[in-house]
């Protein structure tokens, strides 16, 4: 597997690139992972893609200008005009503060400019969020508005229908959401129950039934509907597909339930929303008649990766109050800032909000670059990295805090439970790691099908090549992938992470190998295996969006670049070890492995639907 | 020679080998034990033919003096109102203590109670138990020597308490702190009552919970109650929901009720209702029954509603289908799978059986009331009408087929049935007994040796 990988050189300057003329053009790390652990979907490389690692994706000084003054009104509306706190009080984000959004153009971010919206770019979309994200229920309306209400039209929706309905969204006359979760489907889309019929004429669709937890539900004039619908296959059978639609309020039959009291978001408006023999013309359907799953997916996949930049945002804010605090605050005549196990907390934090924000950024650079480069992998990293680091970092801050982050006076509280939506939305964490390995798997798999057939078949030259190769391992070999050394693509500074990097990466490698060989397509059904190649592949991707970003920074001068490398290193050490703690956990005989013990034991409580042991009470005489 | 030789010999001319090795299959604790001499000394008559069993039968020498024992019995008939309960039963207890200052034939009267016991209801109270052994004198049996303890001191006495305990281990009741201060009292720690008691406390503790599937101790009069007790206790699905079809229609607690409208309690769960309504109508389903099935010592019938196993040309092959998972791919386009190094399955042959739809517990066994159940089922199942349903009643069930069917409860055997309840306790004597023995049985080959630490004869401590 190494063979491939390991036949690299360096061209001029940090790019790499391939000697072996497989991968045109695919010189990033991932990509160089890609190699040593195939991760990338070959859409990607159908695109030739130019996905640049290292160096750190940059703006120009012009869009950097832009962004800039874009921001300052926005920012500046946000701390000045947003009460978060009465947001979260009365539930419901009030009037004027909406028309303010609209008219800074916050609802038409990602829309094309000749559709009258902003037009920006994935990066400045990023930049954005971390903004908006000051306040989460504002955040959550936009971002269901934008991110997956109107990104159908965006994506799949024909010209007629972007002309007929962008300027409109854009422009926030008309708000959009996304109504795809039913009551009983979340995200098995086969038992999607809502059905559109077409008409006599063949003019219409009849649509029918109810979709929940829709955010803008209440508010929103357009709805990106997916409904099942009949299709006459080629072969003459009939099957239930599911099918886009873009549905206006207007068609008649749109009602909403009472909305839903949360736990977080509470400003947000999420609701009921039931279709009751609603007319859609033919002309919306949105994409493909039974293509709606495509459109489906693409949406959601293409939504994630801004939520790093968002958390970034809000944990920046969050350890400017907590510092704050932990200054102020004084015990046995020093301030709570002088104890070590405060200190930590704000390391952490400084940590987490780093990582997401160079993993954030750095997918938001490759979104940018031309082709409509596939990244649906990187971005789910982003998103599970994120949502568990702001979770991780609230709950720290509340702690630094302590009894007086309790209580609602202090926005702590607000922030804690804001924060918890972040783990479930958008495709739960779970089933994004889900995603992410077998994305990954899949793809490595095919590269290894070849070979792993051989192995199996018992060829002697392979077996003996791996055993060789098991040997050599064994006996300490240093990786080296040419991401360090003179003219190396990342800052000597930062080598040793970037060695650690690269060792976990090769050995990475093998234990794909490994698994597909023990495991086969039946992986699928192992989820707590998939789950620590999440992990691990989501700490790799976070090592190398650090090193690249620590390296930028190093050889531009950026300020306190010495503070990024520290971070850099120390996330990279953590990672490191973390991942070859998951690494040996999953070899099949590991002593760390405790998977049996597990699944025994969530049996036999399941079995019984109880904690089943007995009271330490309890006595036997 | 040695003394232990020397005892062997002596046991061998006393009694023989085939006696010996006939006490050693049967397992009698003590009858193999002491030589004839210690015995003698204590001058018992009880434990010559009792080479089987101890309790609750008591020894009853030729020479036993009757009478002694109709004047127990009549402690027992001194019941105001004749009424038997707790009460009755410990004012009988202390009256053989106020009678008889010298507890004179306190052994008998021991053995009698524990016989009345059951008739009195106080066979699981642990107290009437303490009451028992305080009948016993203090102080006198403790062996005051480590030959007493040898050659077992008052080995009638011994044996009794014994009984005593042997009756709670049978109804499973625990010895508490009291008893084994009253066993010390009476017996000495290096006593066999003390062995026993010690046993019990290691055993039961460890034993007392090993039923992963527990039935209730006192199992409820209600036939519905009961019903629903055994259906819960079969259905591995805790989200299956019981349905009483039909209450009886008298409220006769001892199960006469009427022929007509017996009660009719079944149990679904949501798996299997799904199943039925996937089941393909063109094939029929069969009620089958009864079955026994045991609570305790009731027995009580149920019914299955099951179909027969698709044959494998007709099964529907599980697909994924395309559009399936939103957020990732349901299956890895690969071309192998799990490999056979990987198996951590045992080869194990598996007889694959028809599914079971539902099952029900009903007053009668006859047709007319399980097509009762199945029409009660058709409310929660639609599909059933539309499935042919088969009746396939007895000639499973074999020897535990009901007499006549249409009564109620038909053969479970007798509550009372003390035949049974003594073969069991036999049984469990003989277990119980086959620890001791191990003991025992060494006695006295080593017994010398390990005069100087006596602690060795228990090893339970």
């Amino acid at each position: 597997m190494t063979s491939t990988s390991s036949r690299c050189r360096r061209a001029e300057g940090s790019r790499l690139e391939c000697v072996d003329g497989q991968e045109p053009g695919a010189s990033p790390v991932v990509q160089r992972l890609s190699l040593q652990i195939p991760l990338r979907q070959p859409r990607v490389r159908q695109f030739g893609s130019r996905k640049e690692v290292f160096p750190f994706p940059e703006v120009g000084q012009e869009e950097l200008n832009e962004i800039n003054q874009f921001v300052a009104p926005v920012e500046k509306f946000f701390t000045e005009e947003v009460d978060s706190q009465k947001i979260d009080r009365e539930g419901k984000i009030p009037h004027e503060t909406l028309e303010k959004l609209k008219s800074l153009g916050l609802f038409g971010m990602q829309v094309p400019e000749e559709y009258g919206g902003l037009g920006l770019s994935n990066t400045m979309y990023a930049r954005l969020g971390e903004i908006i994200s000051l306040d989460a229920s504002i955040a959550v309306t936009l971002a269901a508005h934008q991110a997956i209400g109107l990104k159908g039209i965006i994506l799949a929706g024909s010209e007629a229908q972007k002309a007929k309905y962008l300027p409109k969204l854009a422009s926030g006359e008309h708000i959009a959401a996304f109504c795809l979760t039913e009551p009983a489907s979340g995200s098995d889309a086969a038992s999607i129950q809502t059905r559109a019929t077409l008409s006599e004429d063949k003019k219409h669709y009849v649509l029918n039934g109810s979709k929940v937890w829709i955010t803008n539900g209440a508010r929103a004039n357009i709805f990106t509907v997916f409904a099942k619908t009949s299709i006459v296959d080629s072969d003459n059978s009939v099957k239930d597909k599911i099918t886009a639609f873009i549905v206006e309020r207007d068609f008649g039959g749109v009602t909403n339930g009472k909305p839903e009291d949360k736990l977080g978001i509470r400003g947000s408006d999420t609701c009921e929303v039931h279709f009751e023999n609603t007319r859609v013309p033919v002309e919306n359907v949105l994409g493909e008649v039974g293509g709606g799953f495509k459109v489906a997916m693409n949406i959601l996949n293409s939504g994630r990766f801004s939520m790093g930049s968002a958390v970034a945002g809000m944990l920046k804010k969050l350890i400017e109050m907590t510092t704050e605090y932990a200054c102020m605050r004084k015990q046995f005549n020093r301030s709570l800032s002088e104890f070590g196990l405060i200190q930590e907390k704000f390391a952490l934090m400084a940590q987490k909000a780093y990582v997401m924000e160079s993993m954030a950024y750095l997918t938001a650079g490759m979104l940018d670059q031309p082709g409509f480069p596939d990244c649906s992998i990187e971005a789910a990293m982003v998103k599970v990295f994120s949502s568990e680091g702001a979770w991780q970092c609230v709950s720290e801050a509340l702690q630094v805090f302590g009894g007086s982050g309790y209580v609602k006076d202090c926005p702590l509280e607000r922030i804690l439970r804001d924060a918890r939506i972040l783990l479930i939305f958008e495709g739960t964490n779970e089933i994004l790691r889900m995603y992410i390995a077998l994305t990954g798997l899949q793809h490595a798999g095919r590269i290894l099908t070849a070979r792993i057939n051989e192995l199996k078949r018992g060829n002697v030259t392979t077996i003996m090549e791996t055993v060789g190769q098991r040997l050599r391992d064994s006996l300490g070999r240093t990786v080296d992938l040419g991401l360090t050394g003179k003219l190396g693509a990342v800052h000597p500074t930062v080598a040793d992470s970037a060695n650690k990097l690269e060792e976990n990466v090769y050995y990475f490698g093998r234990t794909v190998e490994t698994l597909l060989l023990r495991f086969g397509k039946t992986i699928v059904e192992e989820q707590m295996v998939l789950k620590r190649v999440a992990n691990i592949l989501i700490n790799l991707y976070g090592m190398t969006a650090v090193l690249s970003r620590a390296s930028r920074s190093i050889r531009v001068g950026l300020r306190n670049h010495d503070h990024e490398v520290l971070l850099a290193n120390m996330f990279c050490t953590e990672a490191y070890y973390q991942n070859l703690f998951s690494l040996s956990q999953l070899d099949k005989y590991a002593p760390e492995n405790l998977d049996e013990q597990i699944k025994k034991v969530s049996q036999q409580i399941l079995e019984k639907r109880a904690y089943i042991c007995a009271h330490p009470l309890d006595r036997t005489s | 020679m040695s003394w232990a030789q020397a005892s062997l010999l002596a046991r061998g001319l006393c009694r023989g080998w085939g006696g010996i090795c006939g006490a050693a299959l049967t397992g009698a604790p003590f009858s193999q034990v002491p030589p004839q001499a210690p015995r003698g000394l204590h001058c018992s008559t009880a434990a010559h033919h009792s080479d089987s069993s101890l309790v609750p039968r008591p020894p009853e020498p030729p020479r036993r003096p009757a009478k002694a024992l109709a004047l127990h019995e009549e402690l027992f008939r001194q019941a105001p109102d004749g009424a038997r309960d707790k009460a009755s039963f410990v004012q009988a207890v202390q009256k053989f203590g106020q009678h008889n200052v010298h507890r004179r034939g306190h052994v008998d009267f021991i053995y009698l109670a524990l016989r009345k016991m059951r008739e009195y209801g106080v066979e699981r109270d642990l107290a009437v138990y303490n009451l028992l052994l305080d009948v016993f004198p203090k102080e006198v049996f403790r062996p005051r020597s480590v030959l007493h303890s040898i050659f077992i001191h008052y080995p009638r006495q011994q044996e009794c308490g014994i009984a005593v305990l042997e009756q709670m281990e049978n109804h499973g009741v625990m010895p508490n702190k009291e008893t084994e201060f009253l066993l010390l009292q009476i017996f000495g720690r290096k006593s066999y009552p003390m062995l026993k008691f010690l046993r019990m406390k290691l055993w039961f503790s460890r034993f007392k919970n090993i039923n992963p599937f527990p039935v209730p101790r006192d199992l409820p009069q209600d036939p519905v109650e009961l019903a629903r007790l055994g259906l819960r206790h079969m259905e591995p699905d805790l989200s299956a929901r019981v349905t009483i079809y039909q209450m009886p229609s008298s409220k006769d607690s001892t199960g006469a009720a009427d022929p007509a409208e017996p009660h009719i309690v079944g149990i679904q769960s949501p798996d299997q209702q799904a199943a039925l309504a996937r089941h393909n109508p063109a094939r029929p389903i069969f009620v089958e029954g009864p079955f026994s099935l045991w609570l305790r010592d009731k027995c009580v019938y149920y019914h299955i509603l099951r179909a027969d196993l698709l044959p494998p040309e007709e099964r529907e092959v599980e697909e994924i289908p395309e559009e399936w998972n939103l957020y990732y791919p349901m299956q890895l386009d690969l071309d192998y799978g799990r490999s056979s190094w990987d198996d951590y399955e045992f080869d194990i042959d598996e007889v694959e059986e028809g599914p079971v739809f539902a099952i029900c517990m009903a007053g009668a066994h006859d047709q007319a009331t399980l097509a009762k159940w199945i029409q009660g089922l058709q409310e929660t199942n639609p599909a059933l009408a539309e499935i042919p349903v088969v009746f396939r009643l007895a000639g499973s069930t074999g020897e535990l087929l009901a007499p006549s069917s249409g009564l109620e409860e038909p053969s479970p055997p007798p509550p009372e049935g003390q035949e049974d309840e003594e073969d069991s306790q036999q049984q469990r004597q003989q277990q119980g007994c086959f620890q001791d023995k191990g003991v025992e049985g060494e006695v006295p080959a080593w017994s010398p040796r390990s005069a100087g630490s006596p602690g060795s004869f228990f090893p339970a401590l």
